[in-house]
């Protein structure tokens, strides 16, 4: 696990794109979401591609199963979600990433972050407690403050196939580039 | 009503190398029937995931039928599941839900609901292409052909009665099945 969050030093944006070609760069597949506020930007890159394929659930339990069946039929799947999402699959987390070993890759963005402080400093329970959280359940972590920490996007999902299981990857900052609704609030 | 015993076995019969994935008590008269030797998975501990799992094998592996061997509580828990499966659509996916109205496994305490909800509908709501009930073994073996001849998603309603629970699981884990399904549906070479 990584611990720069102890820095002092402030979360900053990854452009959208970038997370994009990391995603492309370690050969994923699908990207199976409950769609984060954190990541839109990048989210909204994915809807206008087929590489990978962008898949919408219900619920981080169901994204958790089919990454898992996809994995099983030779895909490269992963997930992105947010900090409340984790909470909301725990059991699911337990019985087939950690239980089962399914190699699971997520991309979790911390919403409700306040960007001057490190992640467990903040006073939003859903942010300081992720990290307790992931140690806990003995997930491993890497985090994406900046676009300095963007390799550590294929450390992650590279540990994550290696080792099998759950692997996590924290996004500090909202992705930046403009979204497509964002564009279209502008434009009324 | 059936037991669950007698549509198993018809499912075995009409089975014709899909990949199956079960969960809670279809697990054990599954592998009681010789289904769970290969190209076969359990969902253990992860109550409402099988068609989760389905889904996902039955999107990587399009050339294969997949079955889903589902218990009416799973179904409840993952509810929302009904409309991710029909929203992505795959024509290969065919989904088996004992219906008995208990939480079996941890007791056979009733459902909520029990009797006034219908999956067959909800299933068709949210928009699985296919759906049928079934409350006698004899006329399921005779119609699965016609079912697994036609493209999926399709839900199957099997009324069964209420049954005392078998509570050991599996010897083999699911992380071993993990390996050797990933293993046959690629030839060896996961």
């Amino acid at each position: 696990m990584t611990k720069e969050s102890l820095t002092t030093q402030p979360a900053r944006a990854i452009d959208a794109q970038a997370m994009l070609d990391a995603i492309r760069s370690a050969g994923i597949t699908h990207v199976l979401t409950v769609p984060d506020t954190h990541q839109r930007t990048l989210l909204a890159l994915l809807a206008e591609t087929d590489r990978p394929k962008l898949i919408t659930v219900c619920t981080e339990d169901e994204a958790i199963g089919i990454n898992a069946g996809l994995y099983i039929g030779g895909a490269r799947p992963m997930l992105l979600i947010q900090n409340n999402g984790l909470y909301a699959c725990l059991n699911t987390l337990k019985a087939i990433p950690l239980d089962a070993g399914a190699p699971t890759f997520m991309l979790i963005g911390e919403h409700g972050r306040d960007l001057t402080r490190p992640s467990r400093e903040n006073t939003e329970r859903s942010v300081r407690m992720l990290e307790p959280t992931l140690e806990a359940w003995g997930v491993p972590y890497y985090r994406l403050e900046s676009p300095e920490d963007l390799d550590n996007f294929g450390r992650a999902y590279r540990q994550c196939q290696e080792q099998g299981g759950p692997v996590a990857a924290l996004v500090g900052a909202p992705t930046s580039g403009v979204s497509r609704s964002t564009i279209k609030q502008e434009e009324r | 009503m059936m037991r669950r015993k007698e549509a198993i076995a018809a499912l075995a019969e009409g089975r014709n190398g899909a990949i199956s994935v079960a969960a809670m008590q279809a697990i054990m008269a599954w592998h009681a029937a010789g289904q769970a030797a290969t190209d076969h998975l359990d969902a253990l501990g992860c109550m409402g995931s099988a068609s989760s799992l389905g889904l996902g094998i039955a999107l990587a592996c399009p050339d294969r039928k997949v079955i889903v061997l589902d218990g009416d509580g799973c179904v409840l828990m993952q509810l929302g599941s009904l409309v991710t499966i029909a929203a992505e659509g795959p024509p290969n996916f065919y989904h088996f839900v004992f219906e008995n109205g208990r939480y079996e496994t941890s007791g056979n305490q009733p459902l909520p609901g029990a009797g006034r909800f219908d999956f067959c509908r909800m299933a068709l709501a949210a928009g699985y292409r296919q759906a049928l009930g079934f409350d006698d073994a004899e006329t399921l073996r005779r119609s699965l052909p016609q079912v697994f001849g036609s493209p999926g998603p399709w839900l199957i309603r099997l009324e069964i009665a209420p049954d005392e629970p078998v509570t050991p699981w599996p010897d083999v884990t699911m992380a071993e099945q993990i390996k050797a399904l990933r293993a046959s549906l690629q030839g060896g070479n996961a």
